[in-house]
């Protein structure tokens, strides 16, 4: 039968009320009674606190409650849970918070700040992670010990090591080996609205978290750990989310401004909001992990790629967010972006008194594929290979099993990379002509899940009322990627009814089941398999009812266009709505209702960090053809081409949006987004300074929707939301060297590092 | 010290007391209860709160109250036909899947509110120009640009 | 948040005389997208904001000046502006952004002194002067004197500025302002040249090649070829020193000779030679002084354009 909902471009259902600013953003909420709440953050990067003077904020009037480290009880978060909310003893970032107060309105808050007396004794600092490996380096957490030795140390026990097949010996087969060091800087999210959130009690102290997190069942869990360090265990927490501005793995985790809105909300027995301001945004919430790696890369004289051995230093920071396990997602493109047997990949994480990092879109595949695919042409050219005959050689297919035990089921790799040749009009090599070159990429990423904690679920309640109007309640959230939008489709394709009748609530713990969150491009296929098992439910019941009063079998109906009917005579039909109302309205009447919880049949990595992480993988190849102006080092995107393995587009017009969103995060991740750190001070933490793209910016963009029909995912669908940034970088890295004959290998790629690469080619006697 | 400002604002007059440092903004939010507009930054830098006056579209944040005395000003809110239905480009950008998080939405269509009144066939050119000040993270504006064009040949 | 008054005088006597009455203590506004910033960040915390918005006498607009008051996207509309006064066009069609542009004015940007503002260098090839009232009466400050240093300019305590007069500029001459960024809006130029030359004839064979991708130098080869003369120029730069200045060496060796792409080339060494490139956040000082060589050459030969092509765009081919 044709499909009616799904594979349509349907306009994201909660499009009207953004357009017409009625969704309601954190920013736009205010309670009756509600403070306002703001953060003293330190002055030093690292340094002892003497003494905290509160009392002149105190008094100023307006002012409702201050807190110190000191007054409020001991409890530390985070993944390694090493971050107290407020911080006592010590600082050791400049955005380290040191105090907070609560006022009747945001100035008087911001004033009481400045009436805040912090006596601070400066330590020696360090922000280099090379530096503070070393011995006589300064302790950021003098409590910290690691190695076997168990000493005092920066670096965090966290030795993320995988290892496949024999390295040693491929290194001797390899006919062509190719190094080299590359590098990433961070960059930050740059949602469009800034975080925030409002706590709120009841008068038994039952905690209402208003919020604009990605993660709301795992925020609910840390703040009843919390809760509980603050004396209330056993206490209920729920949280709503509003209209989320944007997310980008930036609410990936909780952050101490949280904790700090729930202990002032406490102090002052009313609600506490706290919004970031623009600059606080930039200094305040982790950006995505920064990166040094070292890659050796080998083939054999066919061009059959033999090993990668891959080492990385990442900046830790000064506490511990995701950003420290960055890692277990670079070894997927380690291990499984082509076929190559032999890996062996170790990464060390160093504390620092630099910013800390945590999840953005992609998760380190950014990362490490800027080295890996940076690297591979490197080592097509030694092999005197064209690079698109190289990829072609060494593709993933489906069905292969790759050396992290990934089990490949669709793979669209070959086809994307196909259309990326057509599109770009790509026939081969450019030699420095004009100062034009082709470059491309491919990435793989997880699409049908990933068990990175014990579960991996989202689960989905539908109700039916005698309308034959839906409600689903779905635990995933919607953070701008349409997810509520596709879980309406896939639920009105089952159902045979509009998906204008189909009512998605996402953003409540106390009335939606549990979901793991927005991450790991998991929506589509997650919650999009759990609402489609809840919806076959519903589908049943429904047969079921009409089929005792048409008094037909109810393996012989059919329900389309809000009606069903008999498959042998259409004539035999009933309408899903007196369907209902004939179930409803009896002596031992039913209401339709079904729950359906999806946990995918993925695995959780061994002690090797090896296992089928997800149950599909996404696949992708983006192409770009560049113009580099050689006498001012500006790259122009002339084309892009971005193809990507979707499995089956649920709604292409939502998909374009991610692969085009993505791709233009991913060109401003290679040509101009850099945090810009001094001594580990921020220094460009405003739009001006801070390159966003802008309209203008963007190049000729082709967003190609490749589909491979996956089995496992509803409808045939896997992932979307991460790929289309991931192999943006070394794509253009890629195209700049066919262009100019210049390899940039550190990020972002700005006009002086091209023209000094130029100058320095000129220098040798290379033809420019 | 209040002062009373009188403008006119989404065809209608408004008389409200106002303090000569806020912004416009300010009491566009704060005030008279228009959610609509947005603050990304404070600064003038991304163009979530733009507003139109007097037919230019300006960034509210950094815009002195003051100066709205006597003045045309359209927000967000203002676009609604009499009878609730969405403004053309409103609808332009729900059918062409130019809305995901939909924070930057409002000014983003104040500013192609702005440009369509001046330059009723623009180029595609003359669109990105027109949304240069306004900053989206989450469509890469392919999609916006795509809204505008169909909202300006009215199709 | 820093709590003042408002005001709005109607003419600039009004104005001065706030200005008198608060000793000082107050600051002018006109458009306030620097003003408001500059509250905003508590780098301002005046008693009184005197708004120059409705004073008649600074909008003015002709082909002899410009009022201070005249917003960019006045000055961008502007047919004159673009034909005879393109250097200055160019600058305020890349200012910010729309918005931006909407309500801020050529004086208040200038009045800011920012060593990267845009209109700053066009102003200065432009052989424009400042117009002054003040309590002492009125004056005219060239605009090579009127940059003093970064935020600082030549007006004195309670001074307005009251517009720029500008010289009628003929046929034969012509002007470009070339801004470097990162991004192609909302961006501080990382080096900004202005070029304003006059020649000895308006009208070349070789005319076409402008429309293609050809280098500056290749381009330069055939006006020599014409024996193309360039009897007067005026380069200036921005984000290169404390304030914008005029590569005045550089322009000795090109006035009165026949133009060349050697001879370009050289007074583009010299113009970077005269500058004084700083490291900061937006740039480093190599290859500011390096972007002065190159943009210099090509602000010359836009300007050029100008005048052969005066009713062409920019084609789409070429890089800048």
């Amino acid at each position: 039968m044709e499909l009616t909902a799904v594979g349509k471009r349907v306009s994201k259902k909660d499009a009207p009320s953004k357009v017409t600013g009625s969704a309601v953003f954190i920013q736009d909420i205010a309670l009756p009674g509600m403070l306002y709440g703001k953060i003293l953050y330190s002055s030093y990067p690292h340094a002892r606190i003497k003494s905290i003077n509160t009392a002149k904020a105190e008094k100023l009037s307006g002012v409702k409650a201050v807190l110190t480290g000191a007054t409020i009880p001991p409890f530390k978060f985070g993944v390694y849970k090493d971050n107290p909310p407020l911080k006592t003893g010590k600082v050791c970032c400049l955005r380290d918070e040191v105090a907070a107060v609560c006022a009747t309105d945001p100035e008087t808050a911001e004033e009481a700040l400045g009436l805040i007396e912090v006596e601070y004794e400066e330590l020696p600092a360090v922000f280099d992670p090379l530096e503070a490996m070393k011995e006589g380096a300064p302790l950021i957490h003098e409590g910290h010990l690691g190695g076997k030795e168990k000493k005092p140390t920066n670096v965090l026990n966290l030795p993320w090591r995988l290892l496949a097949g024999d390295i040693e010996a491929a290194k001797k087969e390899a006919a062509y080996v190719v190094e080299g060091t590359y590098s990433t800087q961070w960059v930050t999210h740059c949602c469009m609205a800034t975080s925030g959130c409002i706590a709120q009690f009841d008068t038994a102290n039952n905690l209402t978290m208003h919020s604009n997190t990605q993660i709301p069942y795992l925020a609910q869990r840390d703040f009843i750990d919390a809760m509980g360090a603050f004396g209330y265990k056993g206490k209920r927490v729920r949280v709503i989310q509003s209209a989320i501005g944007g997310g980008f793995g930036s609410k990936l985790d909780t952050y101490a401004y949280e904790y700090i809105a729930i202990l002032l909300a406490l102090s002052a027995r009313r609600p506490v909001k706290i919004v970031f301001t623009r600059e606080e945004e930039f200094l305040a919430t982790s950006p995505r992990q920064c990166t040094v790696t070292r890659i050796s890369h080998g083939c054999t004289k066919e061009g059959k790629l033999l090993f990668r051995d891959i080492e990385m230093i990442l900046d830790n920071g000064a506490y511990t967010s995701w950003g420290a396990t960055t890692p277990s997602v670079m070894m997927l493109p380690i291990s499984s972006l082509y076929k190559v047997p032999n890996v062996k990949y170790t990464a060390k994480c160093v504390y620092t008194n630099n910013t800390y990092s945590q999840a953005m879109r992609g998760y380190g595949n950014p990362q490490a594929t800027f080295a890996i695919e940076s690297s591979l042409e490197e080592l097509a050219e030694a092999a005197g290979l064209d690079p698109y005959e190289f990829r072609l050689m060494n593709a993933n297919e489906p069905g292969e099993t790759t050396p992290q035990k990934f089990k490949i089921t669709t793979c669209g790799m070959k086809e994307c990379m196909a259309e990326v040749k057509s599109r770009l009009g790509w026939s081969g090599r450019r030699h420095e002509k004009k100062g034009r070159g082709f470059g491309m990429a491919c990435l793989v990423h997880v699409g049908g899940g990933a068990r990175v904690y014990k579960s991996d679920g989202c689960g989905t309640i539908i109700k039916v009322d005698d309308y034959a109007k839906v409600d689903v309640f779905t635990g995933s959230s919607d953070i701008g990627q349409g997810s509520e939008t596709v879980i309406a489709q896939i639920v009105a394709e089952v159902l045979g009814i509009p998906t204008e009748d189909i009512n998605v609530i996402n953003n409540d713990t106390d009335v939606c089941p549990w979901d793991v969150g927005v991450h790991a491009s998991r929506t589509t296929f997650v919650a999009g398999n759990s609402a489609l098992g809840a919806a076959l439910k519903i589908k049943q019941q429904l047969l079921e009812t009409a089929g005792q009063a048409l008094e037909e079998d109810p393996s012989g109906l059919e329900i389309s266009q809000g009606v069903i009917f008999a498959r042998h005579n259409k004539e035999k039909n009933i309408s899903l709505g007196k369907v209902l109302r004939n179930a409803h309205y009896v002596a031992g009447g039913r209401m339709l209702m079904a729950e359906h919880f999806y946990d995918p049949p993925n695995e959780n990595f061994d002690r090797e960090f090896k296992g089928n992480l997800s149950v599909t993988y996404a696949y992708g190849a983006h192409g770009v053809e560049v113009e580099v102006d050689r006498q001012t080092g500006r790259v122009r995107i002339v084309n892009y081409v971005a193809a990507h393995d979707v499995g089956k587009a649920i709604n292409p017009m939502l998909l374009e949006g991610q692969i085009s969103g993505g791709g233009v995060m991913g060109l401003g991740y290679a040509l101009s987004e850099k945090m810009v750190y001094k001594n580990g001070r921020l220094m460009n933490a405003n739009y001006l300074d801070y390159k966003l793209l802008t309209a203008k910016d963007i190049p000729p963009m082709q967003a190609v929707i490749v589909e491979t029909d996956e089995k496992d995912g509803p409808f045939g669908a896997k992932g979307i939301g991460e790929p289309g940034l991931v192999p943006t970088a070394p794509a253009i890295a890629n195209a700049i060297y066919d262009a100019v004959g210049v390899r940039i290998k550190d990020l972002p790629i700005t006009p002086e590092k091209v023209l000094a690469a130029l100058k320095a080619k000129e220098k040798e006697g290379g033809s420019v | 010290m209040k002062q009373e400002l009188s403008f006119f604002l989404n065809g209608e007059d408004v008389k409200v007391e106002v303090e000569p440092q806020w912004t416009l903004l300010h009491l566009l939010r704060e005030v008279l209860g228009l959610k609509g507009t947005k603050e990304g930054c404070g600064y003038g830098e991304c163009g979530a709160c733009t507003v139109i006056v007097d037919g230019k579209a300006v960034n509210s944040c950094i815009f002195p109250v003051m100066e709205a005395e006597g003045q045309t000003v359209t927000t967000i809110e203002g676009l609604l036909s009499a009878d609730g239905g969405l403004h053309p480009l409103q609808k332009a950008f729900v059918d062409h899947g130019a809305v995901q998080c939909g924070f930057c939405s409002p000014g983003m269509i104040m500013s192609a509110c702005a440009l369509l009144a001046e330059n009723d066939h623009p180029t595609e050119d003359e669109i990105k120009d027109g949304i240069a000040g306004n900053l989206c993270r989450c469509t890469g504006y392919v999609q916006i640009v795509e809204a505008i064009k169909s909202a300006a040949s009215g199709r | 948040m820093v709590r003042y008054e408002y005001y709005k005088p109607g003419t600039i006597t009004e104005a001065l005389d706030l200005m008198a009455r608060f000793g000082g203590e107050a600051a002018y506004i006109a458009g306030g997208t620097d003003v408001m910033v500059l509250l905003r960040q508590k780098k301002l915390s005046p008693k009184a904001l005197i708004s120059l918005r409705n004073i008649k006498d600074l909008y003015l607009k002709n082909s002899l000046s410009i009022g201070a008051c005249v917003t960019h996207r006045e000055i961008e509309k502007d047919e004159y502006a673009k034909k005879r006064l393109s250097a200055l066009h160019d600058a305020v069609c890349s200012l910010g952004s729309p918005q931006i542009r909407n309500v801020a004015t050529l004086g208040g940007n200038i009045c800011n002194a920012a060593p990267s503002a845009d209109t700053a260098c066009p102003l200065l090839v432009l052989d424009a002067e400042a117009l002054i009232s003040g309590p002492e009466g009125e004056r005219k400050v060239a605009m090579d004197d009127f940059f003093i240093g970064p935020g600082k300019t030549a007006l004195r305590k309670g001074e307005i500025l009251k517009g720029f007069s500008l010289p009628v500029l003929g046929d034969t001459t012509g002007s470009a302002y070339i801004k470097h960024t990162r991004r192609n809006a909302m961006d501080l130029p990382i080096v900004g040249i202005a070029v304003r030359v006059t020649v000895n004839k308006s009208d070349l064979r070789c005319r076409d090649i402008l429309c293609g991708s050809a280098p500056a130098s290749e381009i330069l080869s055939r006006f020599a070829d014409e024996e193309l003369r360039c009897e007067d120029v005026r380069i200036a730069m921005g984000v290169v020193a404390p304030r914008p200045i005029r590569a005045k060496k550089a322009e000795g060796m090109l006035a009165g000779k026949v133009i060349s792409a050697d001879g370009v080339a050289a007074a583009s060494e010299m113009a970077a030679s005269e500058s004084s490139p700083r490291d900061s956040v937006r740039g480093e000082a190599w290859y500011r002084r390096e972007m002065v060589k190159v943009l210099v050459q090509r602000a010359f030969v836009k300007s050029i354009d100008r005048i052969v092509r005066p009713d062409a765009d920019i084609y789409p081919d070429r890089l800048w």
